[in-house]
Order: structure tokens, then sequence, then C-alpha cells
């Protein structure tokens, strides 16, 4: 094989989810298909960091343009300021957007603590958040890192940090599905959404 | 109760194990061969379809067979077909590129937890006499092991405990012992440890009753023998959260934590000595058979069905009297026995159904 076709294949296998065999098809995809598709995609490829950045509030991604560098839900001003979500990473974000019941704003950290891979507490923009909290408007943080050993450390961590700020520090709950059978959940999941019940 | 059982089996590039199919009987199946032809590896491919687990190594790629430089490497698979009761059901356990997969009849089980309960399983080889002899480590094993059925709930937060110590042990080291942090990880450690050591607790309850029963019925003389759960870490949560935070300073230095379920233990004791130090070499086997004897019944108990027993050539690590109580033992207890051995004249099954297969250069052949 050419090196510089070689080459392209592990780009494309070095994307989340895209294997060796997925590279392949993407790649022929491209050499066989109308040229301006896979010069249409280096362009919008090429430019994304140029074009998005991390929202200079929320680390949320954001299209480069008037500064400060301001995300869509963070330029809204129909979003509740006193209601901020505080999320581990953007696909989390995009994810609690889905449902579109939280009409809060965001934080996004860019990760958990995690000791063993050498995230310690000063690799988080921990002062940013404490700073927004403190600069006032914010009457609840809601913590949606993930229910994982290190996603409840840092559960943990923010609720000292944020603890004598005066708001209300809540923390995403844990359970059962939509439409889960009860029959076939997990002992662990189950065990949780007895913990987190509550008085109908 | 009900037996599980192995009605056939298929391997196939598991170790020295090419191909091998084969149907077993439903009570004893002695496997004998001269040494390194692959007797173990077919206890060892039982094993891992129906628990998704060696019991030799923690690597799946040690499965694999021995490629020439540059050659393919093969799928390695396992297929049984089981039954227990009357329902009927194909598990596969297989290793492509590295990666495992287990499937029962073609579906993946919700949890890996899920498969190995789904076929209980309980093999005693020889580096089990170290049961008593040696470390805590492999009595917490079997502590695990059985509370996978007693506990399940508990059990499952080995996991999250282990990463929670670890990550602890990391901060005290990053960080030092005054960090706010460290408070954190203690936080999350006491949580998942309470867990844990219940969930063993309850399992050395299950094991203790039972395995003096057994181990009264190899001696005939009473030795005062004594097995008890000794917790790694105090079970309340504040005395937990004390000492921890006493030993940051310590911990830090050796590397290591001090106290926490990591540290666990079943005690086993004759007349008040420890056993360990102070019992004979028949003693100490006598104490792996009833611990063994104890794996057995409190797991089939739990499960509602009876395990399939993997012995590895266990006689030779045994003495005759030993070797004597653990084949009335097996006589007793119903169930299918796959068993291996160099000398298959010893197996004394006694007109009990039986099987033997003789193995040569991984391939197994029927002997009539």
């Amino acid at each position: 094989m050419s090196p510089k076709l070689r080459r392209v294949l592990q780009l494309f296998a070095r994307l989340p989810g895209v294997g060796e065999k997925t590279a392949h098809r993407y790649v022929l995809h491209l050499l066989t298909t109308d040229p301006s598709v896979a010069e249409e995609l280096g362009r919008a490829v090429s430019e994304l960091h140029h074009v998005f950045q991390p929202c200079s509030v929320c680390n949320n991604l954001a299209e480069v343009g008037e500064t400060p560098i301001l995300c869509d839900i963070c330029k809204d001003h129909k979003r509740d300021p006193s209601v901020l979500c505080v999320v581990a990473k953007v696909s989390d974000l995009l994810a609690l957007e889905r449902p579109g019941t939280l009409r809060g704003r965001y934080f996004v950290l860019g990760g958990l603590l995690s000791p063993l891979e050498g995230v310690g507490p000063e690799a988080l923009p921990v002062p940013r958040l404490v700073e927004r909290v403190r600069q006032g408007g914010v009457r609840e943080v809601i913590i949606a890192t993930p229910p994982s050993v290190d996603g409840e450390a840092t559960a943990l961590f923010l609720r000292r940090e944020l603890g004598d700020l005066g708001v209300s520090i809540t923390r995403i709950a844990s359970g059962i599905p939509h439409g889960g059978d009860l029959e076939f959940i997990d002992p662990v999941t189950l065990g949780r959404a007895l913990d987190g019940r509550k008085v109908i | 109760m009900e037996s599980l059982l192995v009605l056939a089996l298929s391997i196939r590039n598991f170790r020295n194990l090419a191909q091998a199919d084969f149907r077993p009987s439903p009570r004893f199946n002695v496997f004998s061969g001269d040494n390194g032809q692959g007797k173990t590896n077919v206890l060892e491919a039982l094993y891992a379809v129906l628990s998704s687990k060696s019991f030799r190594t923690s690597k799946v790629a040690d499965l694999m067979p021995h490629t020439e430089p540059g050659g393919v490497a093969e799928v390695v698979s396992v297929r049984a077909k089981v039954r227990e009761g009357d329902m009927t059901r194909e598990q596969r356990f297989a290793v492509d590129q590295g990666t495992r997969s287990v499937r029962i009849d073609d579906k993946r089980p919700r949890s890996l937890l899920a498969y190995a309960t789904a076929s209980p399983v309980v093999v005693f080889h020889p580096g089990e006499l170290s049961l008593s002899t040696g470390p805590s480590a492999e009595r917490r094993k079997l502590l695990d092991r059985v509370a996978l059925f007693v506990a399940p709930t508990g059990i499952s937060e080995l996991e999250a405990y282990t990463r929670a110590q670890r990550s602890r042990q990391k901060t005290l080291e990053a960080r030092g012992i005054d960090a706010t942090d460290v408070d954190h990880w203690e936080t999350l450690v006491i949580q998942h440890g309470l867990a844990l050591m219940e969930a063993r607790a309850a399992a050395a309850e299950r094991i203790v009753s039972r395995a003096l029963v057994a181990f009264e019925s190899i001696f005939t003389t009473p030795l005062g023998c004594e097995i008890s759960y000794v917790p790694g870490a105090p079970r309340e949560a504040e005395a937990f959260r004390a000492e921890l935070r006493k030993n940051r300073a310590l911990d830090l230095r050796r590397g290591t934590a001090r106290i926490g379920p990591h540290r666990d233990d079943l005690a086993l004791s004759l007349k008040g000595a420890a056993a360990r130090t102070s019992a004979s070499q028949g003693q100490h086997r006598a104490l792996v058979l009833a611990l063994k004897a104890a794996e057995i019944a409190v797991i089939g108990e739990a499960r509602g069905a009876r395990p399939v027993l993997l012995l590895d050539d266990v006689s030779s690590e045994l003495d005759r009297a030993r070797t004597e109580a653990l084949f009335s033992f097996l006589r007793a207890t119903e169930g299918q026995v796959f068993l291996t051995t160099t000398r298959p004249e010893l197996i004394a099954t006694e007109g009990a159904e039986r099987a033997d297969f003789q193995l040569r250069q991984g391939v197994i052949s029927p002997l009539s």
C-alpha cells in the first residue's frame, strides 16, 4: 500500500469508534465518489479549530466571532441564569440539552478528578467556577458528573469548594431508565434507585 | 437440588487444544495423560465458558495458542451446551484479537456478573493448598467467589473500592496528607469498603458453618477448628474514617493503605492457634478440603443449582486419607465432576457413571 494512503487510513482510525475496517470504507468511499465531497470535508475539518473555541464563560463549544467568545447558551437571554449545571465534558452538556427541560446555564469542567490518570484538582477550572458563582445571580448548582468513582469524587470536591457560597447544591439522581423493566435492572442501579426514592 | 450439566463441549484454539468436541458424562469425567498434554487446559476451557474467566491467568492473551512469528492469531472459542432443570442453553466464550466476548444463546449478557452466575462452577486445583498455608489473597478470592452468589450487590463494589483506594494513595503522594481531596477519596473508600465488607461477612458466615461440619467429618477427633471473618477495617463509618485519617502519613511512606477490605482475611485456627503456622500438613489439607466443600455447598444453595466441579490433579497433592475423604464427599454430592490425573486407576468412582478420556498433545480421545 502507498505510504500516503496508509497515513490517511491511520488518521481515520484514530477517531473514536473507527477501526481499521471502517477507516478503509471511509477512505475508499471518498476516493470513489465525487472529489468535492473529500474537498469539502477536508476544508471543514481544517477550519474546525479556527471556527470553534471554548466559550469564555462556560467552556462549551462556541463559534469564534466577537470577543469575548460566547456559546449559544451563554448568549441566550431567555436562559435562566440562576440555575448552573456543572458537567464533565461537552458531550454531557449536549446530552442534557436533548430533553429540553433544563433551561439554565452550564459550566464544562473538561474532565474529572482522577489521580490514577494524573488529574488533580489543579487541572480543573474550579477557581473560574467559584468566581462565577460568587459574582451572584446563581441560586442552584446542579452537579451532573457521572455516577462513577471519579465522578462521585469530583462531586464531593465541588460540594466542598462551593459549600460556603450560599447557593443550593444538588446532585443528579441515578436509577432506573425510562421504560425500564425492574426485572432486568442490575442490582447496583436498583440499589441506587431505592436509595434515591422520594415521597409522592 | 438440580445439578447443572454440561451436555456438550466444543473447544477451538484454546492454548494447545486445536479442536476438541465431546459429550461428557453427567457424573464423572476423568481426563488422563502425561504431563504437558493439555489436561488442565480442558478444565480451564470449561471454567472459561462457564464463568467468563480463567483460574490460571488474568490475561486473556495467555489463552491463545502459540503462533509462529508473522502467523495469523486464531480466534479462541469454547462452546458449551448446558442443561439446568428442563432448560437447555448454549454458552460461548471467545477471545478475538485480544478481546474477550461471552454470549448466552447468541445474546450478549446484561453484565459479566450475570454471565458468571448463570452456570455455577467450582474449581479445585493444587495451588489452592495455599488457602490454608498461604497469604490472605487466596482466602479473599474464596470469599469473593461465594459472595458473587450470596451478596452480588455488595461484591460488585469491589472495583469501585479498589479505584477509590488507589486514587486516595495517589492523591496522598501527589498532594500530601493535608490536601482536602484526600477527604473525598476517603469518603468513597468508606462507602464502597463498607458495602464490600458486608458482602464478604455474609459470604463468610455461610462458608464457616458448612466448612466446620465438613472438617469434623474428615477428622473424627475434635480439633477445635475455628474459622472467622477478619475485616481489614472497622465496619462502622466514623471509626473507619478516623483510622484512615490517622494512617495517612504511614500509608504515604509505605506506599499502600494499612487498613481496608483489601486486607480482609478468613482466619483459620486449631485449638486457638493460627492454622497457618501451627497445623500439620494433613490438617492443612483437611482445612482446604473443608473450605472447598463449603464453597460447593454454599454456592449450590444460594444459586439453587448444584455447581459443576473441576478437579485439577488434586490427588497428587493430597495424601491417601484425604483423597479418600474427597472421593467419599464427591460420591455423596451428586453433580457433574471433571477431573484430571496422571493415574486414572486411582480415581475411585465406585460404580458411579464415568467417562474416561485420554489427552495426548492437545487431542482428546475417549477411552472405553
